[in-house]
């Protein structure tokens, strides 16, 4: 049973302090994951880990042995390390590379045996580098050298892999091909993985636990649920993150959105009509513009709820898979009301849905200006019997303003969002005439 | 590439190493045959192999050389031979340690002379040239005692001002190393102004060569110059390990700092020695690895006794030249080797190095 115990280490750069009282422990079978921004100390503890930076205080004991007190062979032979970039002084072929990973276990004046050999083959096979075996390493193309640099990793026969960023220089279907290797050693050879990562979603599909650094300190560590949740993501890399599952791999997934730049403050309110996923690109694009956001009616599950939940924009919502009830209507209704501008999205209507498009028509009629997504042609999307084309054409009619896609939506909105906010007190005055007359309308229907 | 092919080259490469090793025996014995032959005096084949092998115990017995002249047998004994044997060891032990200070720097431009040992030796060599010129210690010429200490002075300088803690970063070394040999180098270009009739003999020093060498002088470096190459061989596969970079060798179960200690200090002794006997003799540390490597590839562990060979056959063949070049027109001048090192090694360095480019790197 190999173990590798950190145990509350410092790394210093002078006196700068790069880590402070960092320490777990990780045996057999762990792949781990060292997630971090730029400077957070996660190549600093690759570095103590593999005997290259000694900890100015605590300990790392492998087996029980502290690293720093054991013989360079003696560690090389349990750990092997993949830097991050590795230039190679003189041109060597790729095999003489590899063979190199033999080097803690041969004594002084021993040659490579056939074993070595051996060794060193099966771990080109797996890293599909033996077909260059005899290729100088610098003609190599920067996958191809990093194939050949984890290859040398293997062929030291280690109990512990650590991976400095290792994929870097990899195309995906390489990352994806390295990274199935190094699971399958982990669980079949009982290797301890220890990797930096960048790329959250190649953390999320491979490790198995994680650690977050922030700032030389450990922010989370634990199973990777509990470390990669878009809190600690918000709170470690300051990005809003969407943290789920994915269906088909089964692993988490991380959706970075861009960061929160201070958005321009609007006093523009607009009032989405959406669902199946069609307003969750312009809800974002909105809150981005710095507009305030509501939406409805939208049904709980749906992704535009979801998205909704997630940017904190209120909504009218309906229970899952069912039609918008007489309640939810007249809620959106007064939603919309407090609105200065309704949107449209291309949303697929059924009857489930088509009181949403009839909102809209009272949304017009009640001066408030309304744009129509018209990205789907309409009778592709109508399962309504021509009723929603219908009420598109009635929306067309009253004065709608057909936009072809988000983008000129946006132009338009921005051109238009002072001209709103005057009109608005005007509106409000209007609306008051009006207000029983509109009650009686959603009532009838 | 065949798959057994590539498995089948690799175990072929030991008996391929031996091979090579034995060839380049064969051919600086043969260097060293052919250079006694040439001298202003002229001598015949038979008599300088009946001369040679008349010193070898058990097989002098069967050997007629009453044809052989005692005068000639003083040419070849005591003057020829230690001067050949000396460019053997001087040329052995620049190139030994010009692979491994370029092994350990991983710079193309590192040579035997890149620690201060160069300006070291020249200075203490300047210093007895123009103070104690002619003195013996010992039985030895004052000026190659001064020259080995000033070479050891200096590169204890260097490695002490470059150490950080227990560490010796090698760009520090670098550096340290070029700030102590133009600081040398002034007080010997000093010394050099200072001098008076002994300007000549400290030019001739600096320029490198081995006229009056004696057979004394060489066996007091030999034993230096051959503990350093045999220590440094066993290093050989550490060599390629530095190669990846400091910190990758000591993944992979190198002790960094312990190792480049013991190989710095071992090559930096062993030029020591080498400039004490001849001088600075220039290029051969920088071009031998260089020529050697673009011939049989990188691998230390061929590439360190290879270069050690080519180095000897590369300086005999130098001072023989040195020695004939000039005698159409004085008879009796003899170059310095160093001048012909410099003039003959570069042209065929960069001839070599833009045949060969495409697939060279360092």
């Amino acid at each position: 049973m190999v173990v590798l115990n950190v145990d509350g280490i410092e790394c210093r750069y002078g006196s700068v302090k790069v880590l402070e009282n960092v320490g777990f422990s990780v045996k057999e079978g762990d792949f781990v994951g060292i997630l971090g921004p730029n400077g957070s100390g996660k190549t600093t503890l690759l570095k103590s880990i593999s005997r290259t930076l000694k900890p100015y205080r605590g300990t790392i004991l492998l087996n029980e042995a502290d690293i720093y007190s054991l013989k360079s062979v003696d560690v090389a032979r349990q750990l092997a390390v993949v830097p991050q970039d590795s230039s190679i002084g003189f041109n060597f072929a790729a095999l003489d590379v590899v063979l190199m990973g033999r080097n803690p276990h041969l004594s002084r004046f021993q040659m490579e045996s056939s074993k070595d050999l051996d060794i060193a083959k099966k771990a080109m096979m797996l890293t599909n580098t033996w077909q260059f075996a005899e290729r100088p390493i610098n003609e190599l193309s920067g996958g191809e050298r990093q194939r050949v640099i984890i290859a040398r990793a293997l062929a030291q026969e280690p109990k512990i892999l650590l991976l400095d960023e290792p994929l870097t220089h990899l195309d995906i279907i390489n990352q994806l091909e390295i990274m199935d290797l190094v699971k399958s050693l982990c669980v079949n050879e009982k290797l301890i993985v220890l990797a930096v990562f960048h790329d959250l979603n190649l953390a999320a599909r491979y490790c198995t636990s994680a650690i977050m650094l922030k700032k030389g300190k450990i922010f989370a560590a634990g199973s990777l649920e509990e470390v990669l949740t878009s809190e600690n993501i918000k709170s470690v890399f300051d990005v809003d993150a969407i943290v789920k599952r994915h269906l088909v791999t089964n692993s988490l997934f991380v959706i970075p959105l861009s960061p929160q730049k201070a958005p321009p403050s609007r006093k523009c309110a607009i009032h989405l009509i959406c669902g199946a996923g069609t307003g969750t690109a312009i809800m974002k694009a909105l809150v981005d513009e710095g507009y305030s956001v509501t939406a409805g009616v939208l049904n709980v599950l749906d992704t535009d709820f979801e998205t909704a939940q997630f940017l904190k924009i209120p909504v009218v919502s309906e229970a899952p898979f069912s039609p918008i009830t007489e309640k939810a209507h007249k809620d959106n209704l007064a939603m919309i009301e407090k609105a200065s501008t309704v949107v449209v999205t291309s949303v697929p209507f059924g009857f489930g849905n088509l009181q949403n498009l009839e909102a809209a028509v009272v949304a017009l009629e009640q001066g408030i200006p309304t744009f129509v997504i018209d990205e789907v042609p309409i009778e592709s999307r109508d399962f309504t019997k021509g009723k929603a084309k219908a009420l598109l054409a009635e929306l067309k009619s009253k004065g709608a303003v057909f936009v072809k896609d988000k983008t000129e939506l946006l132009s338009l909105l921005s051109v238009s969002a002072e001209k709103l906010n005057v009109a608005k007190e005007e509106k409000a005055r209007f609306l008051a005439h009006l207000k029983p007359e509109i009650q009686d309308k959603g009532e009838s229907n | 590439m065949n798959t057994s092919e590539v498995e089948g080259t690799y175990f072929r490469r030991v008996s391929r190493w031996k091979l090579i090793i034995i060839l380049l025996l064969v051919a600086l014995f043969v260097t060293v045959i052919v250079s006694l032959n040439i001298g202003y005096a002229q001598i015949p084949f038979t008599n300088i192999l009946a001369a040679l092998a008349k010193q070898i115990p058990l097989l002098n017995n069967y050997i007629d050389s009453s044809l052989v002249l005692p005068r000639e047998s003083a040419i070849i004994l005591q003057i020829r031979l230690p001067r050949i044997i000396a460019g053997v060891v001087v040329g052995a032990a620049l190139a030994a340690s010009g692979v491994v200070y370029q092994g350990v720097f991983k710079n193309p431009m590192a040579d035997s002379y890149i620690l201060g040992v160069s300006a070291g030796a020249a200075t203490g060599a300047s210093f007895s040239l123009l103070f104690g010129s002619g003195t013996l210690i010992f039985g030895l010429r004052l000026v190659q005692i001064a020259a080995f200490l000033g070479a050891l002075f200096a590169m204890i300088l260097v490695y002490n001002i470059s150490r950080v803690g227990s560490r010796v970063p090698v760009a520090t070394l670098l550096l340290c190393g070029i700030a102590v040999n133009f600081f040398l180098y002034a007080v010997v270009a000093l010394l050099e102004v200072i001098a008076g009739d002994e300007l000549h003999a400290i030019v001739f020093w600096l320029i490198g060569g081995f006229s009056n060498v004696l057979w004394a002088d060489i066996w007091a470096v030999l034993p230096f110059i051959a503990v350093g190459i045999s220590v440094v061989y066993f290093y050989s596969r550490d060599l390629n390990l530095l190669a990846l970079g400091e910190e990758t060798a000591q993944h992979l179960g190198v002790n960094v700092e312990r190792v480049k200690q013991i190989l710095l200090v071992f090559a930096s002794m062993v030029t020591a020695a080498a400039v004490s006997l001849s001088g600075l003799v220039g290029f051969v540390g920088l071009m031998v690895p260089h020529i050697t490597r673009l011939v049989i590839g990188p691998d230390h562990r061929i590439l360190f006794p290879a270069s050690t060979i080519v180095g000897a056959i590369f300086l005999v063949v130098c001072d023989a030249i040195a020695r004939v070049i000039a005698t159409p027109f004085a008879s009796t001048l003899e170059l310095p080797v160093g001048i012909i090192t410099m003039l003959a090694g570069a042209p065929f360095f960069i001839i070599l190095f833009r045949k060969k480019k495409q697939s060279y790197a360092l």
